[in-house]
């Protein structure tokens, strides 16, 4: 395993040189679409054609304090990869100068099957998605100028551009672009769950039980294979503190209140707190909360969940050692995805 | 066979370089923008303005986009770069490639398309370092007049008008149309600018169909019913002053 991370760095790095001396065109990267998933968002890529220089120089990006105006805070310091890319044990994260988000941060994983970002799907396009964090006083608190001229003054960066872009000019697009070709990647298809279902492991019978429950109860809305439906939905959670009324902050409409993007349950094991504001510590309490903690007096709240999702304590550990399955410990864990040594 | 050589290569020279300057296949339109208000010049933070409805106020940003320029009936330019940002601090004036002809109407929009809307990342005018992109709700503002009045009732009286909104419902991009008489037409030729002198009367953003009244609407930065209720005034606030034939 540690041989083989660092042979790929290797090779990254040779790539990267030998790209950034001209001698290369950037090599074509696919995006690997598990079998039997529906087609991830084609406009994603349609005018950024995914590259493993792209790639690689979207991943060091990500993971670079100096995208934030302190230097500290990179993309990765809210979306840690051994949290599912989501911010561990934190409701909210921390921004620069000590400031909050007023939002949990999401896990990242297939990003590619989206087509609106954030919790109230206000972003149109994953490549102007990062123009939010990087610029938000409370997150990275700079402005895209800065982070241009900072790039420019970091020799290591221009021979990346060159090579992901065709030379090495640095601007607001293809800081963009690149950041999009590395969040856009990250797919997570490799749970136990995915095992079971290509046939390679078994469920144990809490599992199973546990997958029947799911599927009566949670996959109208957390729906195999992305685990959402990706649409916006109110699950019957308080407003809270921030008075976050969710999507209809977006559309204007009065019928979105209080719908927020269904999120994936990916490695929802390592991703607590949960739900848009991180109100929810622990899975046993989000079953909890579908069971009896439901807010039935709001008029937005999801049919669905009218009558509350009626389940023992049994069913309970059930339904969560069936949501242990679906902990992909391979991306995790993947050193491609993870802090880059160049 | 060398003096041959020589002026067969200036022959060659000359034939590529008459080539250049009539081979251009389109001509140039130049858009110059005035913008006043209250009939004098809009200076940003010195001058004082009065409203039609009797509100002052002073100017301290002016932004707008236009976009989509076209000559309905007539083929436009495929590689015409489509999206220009005006900028009272900053720029004035912009060129586009056109071709040839004399064009009795010309339309373009004043704002961005909902297209390029969703369309990801941006650059040149549409870049989102240009303070004129929302992050939260992606979209770009396609107006944008910041100032202060007496009469506003915001935090330190500022007027902040960020007009944008492309969604379905939310749509506040604004086709702008002009006919000219057929015996004064627009008039492009190949390599030659033609300049079109707009004037942007601000009086009319305060008052034409609509009338907004900085008291009770100074502030307005979501693409909300205000939003649209200010854009139903963006068709007025145009006209052509002015067009020249450059010789060049
Ligand atoms: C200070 C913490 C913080 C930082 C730094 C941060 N993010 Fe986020 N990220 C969040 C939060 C919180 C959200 C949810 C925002 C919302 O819903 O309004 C989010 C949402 C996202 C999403 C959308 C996920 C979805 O499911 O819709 C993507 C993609 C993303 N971030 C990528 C990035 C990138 C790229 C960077 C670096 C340029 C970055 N983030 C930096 C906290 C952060
Ligand atoms: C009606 C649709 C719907 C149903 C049914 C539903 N959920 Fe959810 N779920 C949501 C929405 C919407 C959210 C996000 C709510 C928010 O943050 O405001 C969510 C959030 C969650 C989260 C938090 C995820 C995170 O990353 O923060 C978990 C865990 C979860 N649901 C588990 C379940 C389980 C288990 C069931 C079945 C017992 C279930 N859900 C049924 C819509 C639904």
């Amino acid at each position: 395993m540690k041989i083989n991370a660092r042979i790929a760095y290797t090779g990254a790095l040779f790539l990267v040189v030998l790209c950034g001396a001209g001698l290369m065109k950037p090599t074509p990267r696919t995006l690997k679409v598990p079998e039997g998933w529906p087609a991830p968002n084609k406009n994603l890529f349609s005018k950024n054609p995914l590259t493993e220089e792209g790639f690689q120089l979207g991943r060091k990006l990500f993971h670079d304090g100096n995208l934030s105006k302190d230097g500290y805070v990179s993309c990765a310091s809210c979306h840690q990869q051994f949290a599912g890319f989501s911010t561990f044990d934190h409701d909210v994260s921390h921004g620069v100068n000590n400031t909050f988000t007023t939002r949990n941060a999401p896990t990242l994983a297939n990003m590619a099957w989206h087509s609106a970002f954030h919790w109230d799907g206000g972003v149109n396009h994953i490549e102007v998605q990062a123009v939010s964090p990087i610029t938000a006083h409370n997150e990275m608190g700079e402005t895209l100028e800065n982070v241009i001229a900072k790039l420019n003054a970091d020799s290591s960066y221009p021979p990346l551009f060159k090579a992901a872009f065709g030379n090495e000019t640095i601007n607001s697009q293809r800081l963009l672009k690149a950041l999009a070709q590395y969040t856009g990647s990250l797919v997570s298809a490799n749970s136990k769950y995915d095992k079971v279902k290509r046939g390679e492991a078994i469920f144990s019978n809490v599992e199973q039980k546990g997958y029947e429950i799911f599927k009566a109860h949670c996959a109208t809305c957390h729906k195999e294979p992305l685990f959402t439906d990706l649409t916006y939905r109110n699950n019957g959670l308080p407003l809270n503190r921030f008075n976050d009324v969710g999507r209809m902050a977006i559309t204007g409409k009065k019928e979105d209140s209080l719908k927020f993007k269904v999120p994936t349950l990916r490695n929802i094991q390592v991703s607590y707190p949960y739900m848009h504001d991180g109100s929810i510590f622990s899975i046993p309490q989000v079953i909890d909360h579908y069971s009896g903690g439901i807010q039935k007096d709001q008029y937005t709240l999801d049919p669905v969940l009218k009558n509350g999702i009626a389940i023992t304590q049994r069913q309970k550990y059930e339904l969560m050692y069936f949501l242990f399955t679906l902990t992909d410990s391979t991306f995790l864990k993947d050193p491609a995805y993870g802090m880059p040594t160049y | 066979m060398k003096p041959c050589i020589a002026s067969f290569g200036i022959l060659l020279l000359v034939v590529l370089s008459v080539l250049n300057t009539t081979g251009q296949t389109h001509g140039t339109l130049k858009f110059t923008l005035i913008h006043t208000a209250n009939g004098k010049p809009v200076e940003l933070n010195t001058t004082t303005y009065n409203t039609p409805n009797g509100e002052e106020y002073t100017i301290k940003k002016l932004r707008y986009y236009f976009s989509n320029f076209k000559f309905p009936g007539n083929p436009t330019l495929e590689d015409a770069d489509n999206y220009q940002l005006i900028d009272q601090a900053r720029s004035t004036s912009f060129s586009i490639p056109v071709l040839p002809g004399k064009y009795t109407h010309i339309e373009w929009l004043l704002g961005i398309d909902s297209l390029r809307h969703c369309s990801g990342a941006q650059e040149g005018a549409l870049d989102p370092m240009n303070d004129m992109f929302w992050t939260w709700n992606t979209g770009y503002v396609v107006f944008k007049l910041d100032g202060t009045s007496t009469s506003s009732t915001a935090d330190r009286n500022r007027i902040e008008h960020h007009i944008g909104g492309f969604r379905f419902g939310q749509n506040v991009s604004t086709p702008l149309s002009f006919e000219l008489p057929n015996d004064r037409p627009l008039e492009i030729t190949a390599g030659k600018t033609t300049e079109i002198t707009l004037h942007l009367n601000l009086d009319r953003y305060w008052k034409s169909k609509e009338t907004i009244l900085i008291a009770r609407e100074s502030v307005c930065t979501v693409p909300d019913a205000l939003a649209r209720k200010i854009a139903s005034n963006f068709p007025y606030l145009f006209e052509i002053e002015d067009i020249k034939v450059h010789e060049n």
